[in-house]
């Protein structure tokens, strides 16, 4: 195997998250990865740095402390602005040259997955993506990896022992977020950052949301089959509710019930929510395989040798009609309470 | 035939890709005279108004255009139009080496680069983790292969592995099997995908590489006989896997028949149904097996068996052939609704076929057309049934 650029030795002893940021909050995946940095770092007892790249982000210093990083490392340009994968690679790399922190965590999203594919490339160093789980070997100070492989069927621990700095993505959702509390430090640090024009090879004219329907990413989705009689709306309502999406089997899709880009399965969309609640589903497997990848499966039928069940955390035995509106009407009052 | 009448009467003629055409073809287009009776018996035509025109194709793979050949995703490779063609051209391998160029040029259906890549990723094209290959057993024990001790290989297959209907199947016919005595035992997880998804998409390339690593298993165990549950696994192994493979290949169907022959096997318990049998088209028209099946489900004792008007080598695809069962056929034209409704005026009570992706599509359609009285089973569904004494 070729050597990294650094060995072990050379390592400053440090954990480094790289956060993204969209408009004026950290995203998600950003907490989730200042959490599980916080509790790696108490491991091995070493500084925890949020590392923040773009142009004019002082405004994020303090959710970053607040989250209980110790530092803040701002790599701060012009050029930085908006995300181009050639110029936050390159300032990035620059930072890690200049610094040798001996684990970066990313998340696992489009723009931070394709940093650290390159970044991994550039050190000469491991890239262990999509990981489940991190914890820190402490008398060795070597980042273990959990990542699933074979579809979900087995866990590898993963772990280079000579190769520096570590580097891995983690599965945005998997790690809870901390509570913002008091600050452990203000230190804000500015890494040089050295880029000219010519690094910039694409540049965005104009950001078009896509109005499409696209119920891939969404967190909750309720899904109804033959058995809804085409009674979306009491599915939409949920949705809502749940802060979620619609999808469908193919025969509402046929009897026009609903747009076939919410057909999931097989000859559909593959979700992975994080729950789907299955409303009036048998379970033909051309559909279950657009859903088993989610992490909670809730299924109503009135059949109770419904194959749905098989793949189900859990199993509701009953008429769709009446457990839907109930479960509607009992988080309407739920939501009049928490806002009261 | 307006539509076809109406293609434009020019083309332009590119020498490169006429040879490359003819490579991806093998030139197997080159015997046709463009009469036409591929695309008048071609089963698309039951119900589209616009014919899929396969005459039009066979032209194009002719003169060297690829051009306004999409409508090559619709074959499913059912080998109607191949039945009556009296040039004899291989009509269903000119369409897949069409789609190959189709591949190569990055210009395919959505959906059809996961399939393949589920191949490469999970060993079967349904996305589902290879080490749950062996689930469909339940509280079934069966012994892994053992070249010494089994007769035979018991090759299970993708879809009755993971479809939790398919898999019922491959629990009959294991225990349709132990009655019998015979010696057999499967490869669990260690299973190759066989591979045929690839071809039927038209990855003829990929489809070797994969055919070529499950015959090295297959070596590897020292097999000697297969008997495959899916048409589609036997059609490939048997016609598509190396000339010079040294083990024979069965689909159970003719394997049971070849067992109840040799009064190895013999079904005591009556069933008093009327039922009547799909042939599915990679085991009738694509292998020419029609009398194993009939055999099987004739020595069950009540069985009484109706034909419907297309069946035999005339029978009617259900629509899942031709990698079709990874693409979306739009409703009113899913030839399963048919051929339920045409089952049901039979008046069996049974619709009987031997192959997972005809159950698929047939069950589907059942409850579409709201044809309630009528039931879909395996072969080796009903041979299981057959043995069991009823309490």
């Amino acid at each position: 195997m070729v050597a990294s650029l650094f060995d072990p030795s050379e390592e400053n002893k440090a954990i480094w998250v790289l956060l993204e940021s969209a408009g004026v909050e950290l995203t998600d995946v950003s907490f989730e990865l200042l959490a599980k940095g916080r509790e790696l770092a108490d491991e091995v007892d070493w500084p925890l740095a949020g590392v923040l790249i773009g142009d004019r982000l002082e405004h994020l210093n303090s959710q970053v402390l607040s989250h209980q990083a110790d530092e803040v490392l701002l790599l701060e340009h012009p050029l930085l602005e908006a995300f181009t994968v050639d110029a936050y690679t390159q300032a990035l790399y620059a930072a890690i040259m200049e610094r040798i922190p001996s684990v970066i965590l990313f998340g696992a999203t489009p723009n931070s997955r394709d940093i650290a594919g390159r970044l991994a490339v550039r050190l000469r160093t491991g890239l262990n993506a999509d990981c489940i789980d991190l914890r820190m070997d402490k008398d060795r100070g070597v980042l273990i990896s959990d990542v699933t492989g074979f579809g979900g069927g087995v866990v590898a621990l993963l772990e280079m022992p000579d190769h520096r700095p570590q580097l891995a993505t983690v599965r945005p959702g998997v790690f809870h977020s901390l509570e913002a509390s008091a600050p452990r430090s203000d230190k804000v640090r500015r890494a040089k950052v050295e880029l000219d024009q010519s690094v910039i090879r694409t540049r965005i004219i104009e950001q078009v949301k896509g109005e499409g329907v696209s119920i891939g990413q969404a967190p909750v989705l309720v899904c109804g089959g033959r058995g809804i009689s085409g009674n979306f709306e009491m599915l939409t309502e949920l949705a809502e509710l749940l802060g979620g999406d619609v999808g469908a089997t193919r025969p509402p899709v046929d009897e026009g019930y609903i747009e076939r880009e919410r057909q999931v399965g097989q000859t559909g969309v593959i979700c992975h929510p994080e729950i789907a609640i299955n409303c009036g589903i048998s379970g033909a497997f051309h559909f279950v395989v657009g859903i088993q990848d989610a992490e909670i499966i809730i299924s109503i039928n009135s059949d109770p040798n419904a194959p749905i069940f098989e793949f189900s955390d859990y199993c509701v035995v009953g008429d769709v009609e009446q457990i839907l509106p109930a479960l509607i009407q009992s988080l309407k009052e739920e939501r009049v309470v928490t806002h009261a | 035939m307006e539509s076809e009448l109406s293609e434009p009467t020019y083309i332009t003629l590119d020498d490169n890709l006429w040879g490359e055409i003819l490579e991806a073809t093998n030139g197997a287009a080159g015997p046709c005279f463009q009469c036409g009776v591929c695309t008048a018996t071609c089963p698309w035509g039951i119900v589209r108004e616009e014919d899929f025109t396969v005459r039009t194709l066979l032209r194009r793979a002719q003169i060297g255009s690829l051009e306004k050949v999409e409508s090559l995703w619709l074959c499913t490779a059912c080998a109607q139009c191949e039945a009556s063609c009296p040039r004899g051209v291989p009509i269903a391998e000119v369409i897949r080496g069409l789609r190959y160029l189709l591949w190569k040029r990055r210009h395919v259906l959505p959906d059809l680069p996961t399939t393949l890549w589920s191949l490469y990723w999970n060993n079967n094209p349904w996305g589902q983790p290879p080490s749950q290959r062996t689930q469909w057993m339940g509280d079934l024990e069966v012994p892994l292969f053992d070249a010494d001790r089994h007769e035979i290989l018991l090759y299970i297959g993708c879809t009755p592995s993971f479809d939790r209907r398919a898999q019922n199947i491959a629990r009959s016919l294991v225990k349709v099997l132990k009655a019998s005595g015979v010696s057999f035992g499967i490869l669990g997880e260690g299973e190759p995908c066989c591979g045929e998804s690839a071809l039927d998409l038209g990855h003829r390339p990929y489809f070797e590489e994969l055919a070529n690593k499950a015959v090295a298993v297959f070596y590897q165990n020292q097999v000697k006989k297969i008997v495959t549950i899916s048409p589609h696994c036997y059609d490939v192994m048997q016609n598509e896997y190396p000339d010079d493979a040294e083990f024979e290949v069965h689909h159970y169907t003719q394997y049971l028949a070849s067992l109840l022959q040799n009064n190895l096997l013999s079904f005591q318990n009556p069933l008093n149904h009327k039922v009547t049998y799909q042939d599915p088209c990679f085991l009738g028209r694509r292998n020419n097996e029609y009398d194993a099946p009939r055999e099987v489900i004739n020595s069950v004792p009540g069985i009484s068996l109706l034909e419907m008007d297309r069946s035999g080598p005339e029978t009617l695809c259900c629509g899942g052939g031709g990698g079709r069962m990874w693409m979306e056929t739009p409703i009113g034209e899913r030839f399963s609704d048919v051929r339920v409704r045409e089952a049901a005026s039979t008046s069996a009570e049974i619709l009987v076929t031997s192959c997972p992706f005809c159950i698929t599509c047939f069950e589907d359609s059942i409850k579409a057309e709201s044809l309630n009285g009528l039931k879909v089973l395996d072969v080796a569904e009903l041979a299981a049934l057959a043995l069991e004494e009823l309490t």
